[in-house]
């Protein structure tokens, strides 16, 4: 365990790269130790982890806030060219 | 026995075309690619209707080919991959690979549990997903709005799981910093 430890400072930027990887359970054992170390002294990289699940939740709605429609135009080309698969 | 569901072409345009055409510009940002997606779901479908089986919904069912569309836009831009430069995440890190200072990201205050139901933030995520690199915002759509895992996206994109990381990597990186200064304001 102590070998562990020693071992399990990470820079910010291993964190936020190994925080993808945990979130897909596809982080060995001892990158998810050096994580969840890491997070312990560091807010930025507890921060990050939280806002990007954060976004994420929210990012799949995203369709129910665009109103775009497709042109008048477009469609009747559409109906047209439907009916000239027949 | 005949199907309890049945396909009415003529219906589809005006049924679907605008749900299909936001599913499509929401994942695609370019009005022209997604018109031509829409178009080519249609046509597809209308060729494939002997092959629909009725346990889908018509509405499903076209909804999966568009998915398949996209994605195979995606993989055309996934060829000739390009993760970007190393350098390109010195922006947030220092010489030692920790933030810098003016990166770091900061409390924004608000319960992250919540769902939020503002207009505000999708424009300003549509904003940020646009100036992302385009496989990085590929990436993300998949991984996002479509929930697929980091096995299906490298399947679907033809890409190796170590590029794939490096590309989710440094898209959150950049998503996160944008919407911290745009919509937090911070």
């Amino acid at each position: 365990m102590e070998k562990l430890t020693e071992h399990s400072e990470i820079s910010c930027q291993k964190a936020t790269f190994l925080a993808s990887k945990l979130e897909e359970k596809k982080a060995s054992d001892i990158e998810q130790l050096q994580l969840e170390q890491h997070y312990k002294i560091c807010d930025g990289c507890r921060l990050f982890d939280i806002q990007n699940v954060f976004i994420g939740n929210n990012a799949r709605y995203a369709m129910q806030y665009t109103n775009e429609l497709l042109s008048k135009v477009k469609k009747e080309a559409l109906k047209k060219l439907m009916k000239l698969q027949k | 026995m005949h199907a309890q569901r049945e396909l009415l072409p003529e219906t589809w345009v005006d049924k679907y075309s605008d749900e299909l055409y936001r599913y499509t510009l929401v994942r695609i940002n370019d009005t022209g690619l997604a018109e031509d997606i829409v178009q080519e779901t249609f046509l597809s479908a209308w060729r494939a209707k002997e092959n629909y089986k009725a346990e889908t919904s018509e509405k499903n069912w076209l909804y999966a080919i568009c998915k398949n569309k996209i994605i195979d836009h995606f993989r055309k831009q996934a060829t000739n991959i390009f993760t970007g430069a190393a350098t390109e995440e010195n922006i947030y890190f220092d010489e030692v690979a920790h933030w810098r200072d003016e990166t770091t990201p900061k409390d924004w205050q608000l319960n992250y549990d919540l769902q939020i139901e503002t207009k505000e933030f999708y424009s300003v995520l549509d904003l940020c997903k646009k100036k992302l690199p385009v496989i990085q915002k590929n990436v993300f759509v998949m991984k996002y709005f479509d929930d697929m895992s980091s096995d299906e996206i490298c399947k679907a994109l033809e890409i190796t799981p170590a590029n794939y990381w490096i590309l989710i990597h440094r898209g959150k990186l950049h998503l996160r910093r944008c919407l911290e200064k745009n919509w937090i304001n911070i």
